[in-house]
């Protein structure tokens, strides 16, 4: 009987245990990064050229963040679900410090391997600022006349892919279904150093 | 009833092999799992540091927040689990905990590998393995896991489960759903597969109840079988006791059994009758005939004979033979056996005993013989008391007659006429006093006077008077063996009884013929029975008389030494003469063998005992006709009044000095009113006291008197009175005065000489 009280004690233990570091683990993935501002029209000294026939996607990735290999995943489902009406521009930071090929590693690839995908380097996060894009991961949506139409991040939780309000918000906007969400939390790495930058 | 028992024997097995096997395969699962998560915790380190190694912000890094995860939060989901699986395989707190810690591992890896849609399958699959349990409890617990997971998400990050940024909380059993759905399926087949393990258990129990029925009958039948063994080798121990008694007990009764199947014409014995047969053991199951050879030849055809009649009427076969043995020993044997017929009634089986009854053969044969000397000697005893008696009192009275008659002689002149009518009287009285000698003779009861003789002796000095005796027609032939032993014998009655024979050769060759008498050792190397009596071994001498006269049958022979039996006519023969022969030769400790054929002759074999004695002479000198004279006292002592005139009369005429009594006790009464006297003559026989009575009490008052016995009576009771020992004088009746003068004579001499010396 003693040691069943140990037994239980020690399995109370073990699930309270168990149970602070998962909610630990999922604090830590649910927990949105931080942005920038982003402006309502196209910058027009932004570097990258806009679309004029349609909506353009500009996603803002850090080259070695893992968490974003679950945005690029989740940006192939978001324009195989388009179904070509939506192009997408994913810019790597690149610090200027560090040689080019710095920013060109695996996910580099992976993003150039998405059909109608554009790879680019962002220049010690340039194009990023000049967006309010401060987590790796931060998508914006603008239409054919450079409005914004969506700002934030297309998974569900940081590293995880799956359904998420900003990727089903962005599909809506671009099969003009109508919808109300404009924003979604980015969840990933700091993108320029600020990997937990306040939200707004 | 039985069969309701036996039932729930088995379901109870059957329950107890259900459970036995659930908890096998719980803790079959249970190692399983203890392998699995241990497996899947490095897999999700590796994952770890392989998909999300550090966590970035521009240019910096640091370990992503994934590897501590997998590394600490996997080892804790994983260590208590895998703990309880090796410490308490096959409790529920283990699965439970496996359960648990199994879904919160696919939770931990599905945020390590970024969500995929793939690891998904972790969930499924482990439900999966959980099922291995065949608990639908543990997928309870799992589910509840998955459940609590989504709906703490959904609540609090509806997003990272639902995809939306709020979701109600029905959405959390969506997800839940799937899980239940597969689950429902895994209890299902857990039902399934329970139902199938209990099928299989009841099954085992059946079989083991059909072994432990064949196990329990194969002890029991193992049991019967060992006391069958145990009962079966008593019976055997017992029998072989059985037949060692009984072998024994045949051996012991000298009794053998055997068995004659006739159809095979096989005989079978038992260990005591080829004993008895000296039979040898592969001779087992010969043949009747080859068994026919160890019956004496000559009874060989009354046996079969016996055999023969038993199997055609089926009577008990009884048949006494003799058996011939191999070293030549001839045994007597008496046979049993019964006949065994089949159903047709025919002979099959001869089964039977044969007892050696050749001890008890001779043993009847010799209580024959005893019962026949008995029979023969208590004749003898009759006639010989018969005789005594008589001779006893005739003997006084020819005593008395041969005494005054010669006493008469005396007196008279030599030319007195009425000497010869006395010398006529004298001769009868002899000739009845050799007829009282006889009668006693026969009757074995006469007073020997044996010495150690030659035969050859005796016989050549009665040639010239036995050639005279049988006549010129008769032919005397005598062969006289060299360094013939000598005999122990009265030569006077030996004397009688070759004569007495050469008698009787002579009458039964009434044409004349041949007699030959001869002499020889002989050495008899075993006892012989003749007449009743048994002649023992030893050495003999031998005294054949034969003639080749008229012969006898064996009627003749088988009443030939009787007394008063005789073949001759009347006034020849008297029918003592063979009988005083055997008489005198059985008192002389031998024995008389008759061998005779009618028309071929008789010859008679006296055995006589052989002694190693010088010879003495057998002869006798002639008596000095000048009677002896005395001046001593004589008391004679006789209740017979004329005997006792008759000696007083003759020892007063020889100058003696005599009394007289006519008893012991007057005897004694004289002696002790101070008579002395130099010898004491007295009769044995007598009233009140005998001779060897009054001997001793004469002794006892006069030591140096001499006494002087006579009687007329017979050996026997002479015998029982103890006078015949040579330390006595002894004079035998009837006497003339002169042999009574000189007996006194040299008696009293003798007693004299021992004094001086």
């Amino acid at each position: 009987m003693r040691n069943v009280h140990w037994l239980v004690c020690i399995a109370a233990v073990w699930l309270v245990l168990g149970a602070v570091g998962f909610w630990a683990l999922l604090k830590y993935e649910n927990t949105p990064g931080g942005r920038g501002v982003t402006p309502s029209q196209w910058p027009a000294e932004a570097q990258i050229a806009r679309r004029t026939g349609g909506p353009a996607l500009i996603l803002f990735a850090h080259p070695k963040c893992p968490c974003t290999r679950a945005s690029l995943n989740e940006l192939n489902r978001l324009l195989a679900r388009c179904g070509g009406k939506l192009t997408a521009t994913v810019l790597f930071f690149q610090p200027g410090a560090r040689g080019e090929n710095w920013a060109r590693g695996a996910l580099w690839n992976s993003a150039a391997a998405i059909p109608g995908v554009t790879v680019r380097a962002d220049s010690d996060g340039t194009e990023a600022r000049r967006f309010g894009a401060a987590t790796s991961g931060f998508t914006v949506l603008y239409d054919a006349e450079g409005r914004l139409q969506f700002e934030g991040g297309i998974t569900p939780g940081r590293g995880h892919e799956g359904d998420s309000a900003g990727a089903q918000a962005i599909a809506s906007i671009v099969g003009r279904n109508g919808t109300k969400v404009r924003q979604a939390p980015v969840f990933g790495c700091g993108l320029m150093g600020l990997c937990r930058s306040p939200g707004r | 009833m039985k069969t309701r028992e036996d039932a729930q024997a088995i379901a109870k097995r059957a329950a107890e092999l259900f459970r036995e096997q659930k908890e096998a395969i719980v803790q079959h699962t249970d190692r399983l799992f203890g392998r699995i998560m241990l497996w899947q915790w490095v897999a999700g380190i590796a994952a770890a540091v392989l998909l999300s190694p550090r966590a970035w912000s521009g240019t910096q890094s640091t370990i992503h927040l994934h590897v501590f995860a997998a590394v600490f939060l996997g080892g804790l989901f994983t260590a208590f689990p895998v703990l309880l699986a090796r410490t308490r395989p096959g409790q529920a707190v283990t699965r439970h905990a496996v359960a648990v810690g199994q879904m919160l591992m696919s939770a931990l890896l599905i945020h390590l590998t970024g969500g995929r849609i793939e690891t998904h399958f972790h969930v499924f699959g482990s439900l999966a393995i959980l099922a291995f349990y065949r608990d639908w409890r543990v997928l309870i617990s799992a589910s509840a896991v998955v459940y609590v997971d989504h709906l703490v998400r959904g609540f609090f990050w509806p997003q990272s489960v639902y995809g939306v940024l709020a979701a109600p909380v029905w959405r959390s059993l969506e997800h839940a759903g799937w899980v239940i759905f597969e689950v429902t399926f895994l209890v299902i087949s857990i039902r399934k597969s329970l139902g199938e393990t209990y099928t299989v258990a009841e099954r085992q129990a059946r079989l083991e109840a059909m072994k432990e029925g064949i196990e329990a009958t194969v002890a029991e039948r193992t049991e019967e079988l060992q006391r069958e063994n145990a009962e079966r080798r008593q019976a055997e121990e017992e029998l072989k006791r059985s037949e060692a008694q009984l072998a024994e007990a045949q051996h012991m009764a000298r009794l053998g059994s055997w068995e004659w199947d006739v159809m095979k014409n096989q005989v079978t014995w038992s260990e005591e009758t080829r004993r008895l047969y000296g039979l040898h053991p592969e001779d087992l199951g010969a043949p009747m005939e080859q068994n026919m050879d160890h019956v004496h030849p000559d009874d060989r055809a009354r046996v079969r004979e016996a055999l023969a009649e038993s199997l055609r009427t089926g009577q008990m076969f009884v048949c006494d033979h003799r058996a011939l043995l191999p070293d030549g020993t001839v045994c007597i044997m008496h046979g049993l056996a019964n006949v065994i017929r089949d159903d047709q009634g025919r002979a099959v089986k001869m089964i039977g005993t044969t007892q050696d009854v050749t001890e008890t053969k001779r043993a009847e044969e010799a209580l024959r013989r005893s019962e026949e000397q008995l029979r023969q000697a208590q004749k003898m005893e009759a006639v010989g008391r018969l005789a005594g008696g008589v001779a006893h009192d005739f003997n006084n009275l020819l005593t008395v007659i041969n005494g005054f008659s010669g006493l008469s002689l005396l007196s008279l002149r030599a030319k007195d006429p009425l000497r010869k009518n006395l010398e006529e009287v004298q001769n009868a009285t002899e000739r009845a006093a050799a007829l009282t000698s006889q009668l006693l003779a026969f009757s074995r009861k006469q007073v020997l006077k044996p010495r150690v003789l030659n035969l050859n002796n005796v016989v050549s000095g009665m040639e010239k008077m036995l050639r005279r005796l049988i006549g010129e027609d008769i032919e005397l032939s005598t062969s006289f063996g060299t360094e013939l032993g000598r005999v122990k014998a009265d030569p006077g009655q030996m004397e009688q009884v070759i004569m007495n024979m050469a008698v009787n050769a002579r009458d039964a060759m009434p044409r004349g013929g041949k007699l030959t008498i001869r002499t020889g050792n002989v050495l008899m190397d075993e006892s012989s029975f003749f007449r009743g009596r048994e002649m023992e071994k030893g050495s003999y001498v031998l005294l054949a008389i034969s003639d080749n006269g008229v012969g006898m049958t064996d009627e003749i022979k088988a009443h030939l030494f009787e007394p008063f039996f005789t073949t001759k006519g009347v006034g020849r023969g008297t029918g003592l003469g063979l009988a005083t022969c055997y008489g005198i030769v059985s008192q002389s400790g031998g024995d008389i063998r008759v061998y005779s054929e009618p028309n071929r002759g008789t010859s008679f074999k006296i055995y006589l005992p052989r002694v190693d004695a010088a010879t003495a002479a057998a002869a006798t000198g002639p008596q000095d006709e000048a009677l002896p004279t005395g001046t001593e006292s004589v008391l004679v002592v006789e209740d017979e009044a004329a005997v006792r005139r008759l000696a007083t009369t003759v020892l007063r005429d020889r100058g003696y000095q005599v009394q007289e009594a006519r008893d012991g006790a007057e005897a004694l009464g004289i002696i002790g009113e101070g008579g002395r006297f130099d010898l004491v003559v007295t009769d044995v026989i007598m009233p009140k006291m005998s001779g060897k009575e009054l001997n001793d009490r004469i002794k006892r008052l006069a030591p140096q008197t001499k006494v002087l016995f006579m009687s007329g009576y017979t050996d026997d009771a002479l015998a029982l009175h103890g006078v015949l020992e040579p330390e006595f004088a002894f004079l035998e009746k009837p006497f003339s005065p002169g042999r009574f003068a000189r007996k006194v004579r040299e008696t009293i001499d003798t007693a004299i000489l021992a004094k001086a010396c």
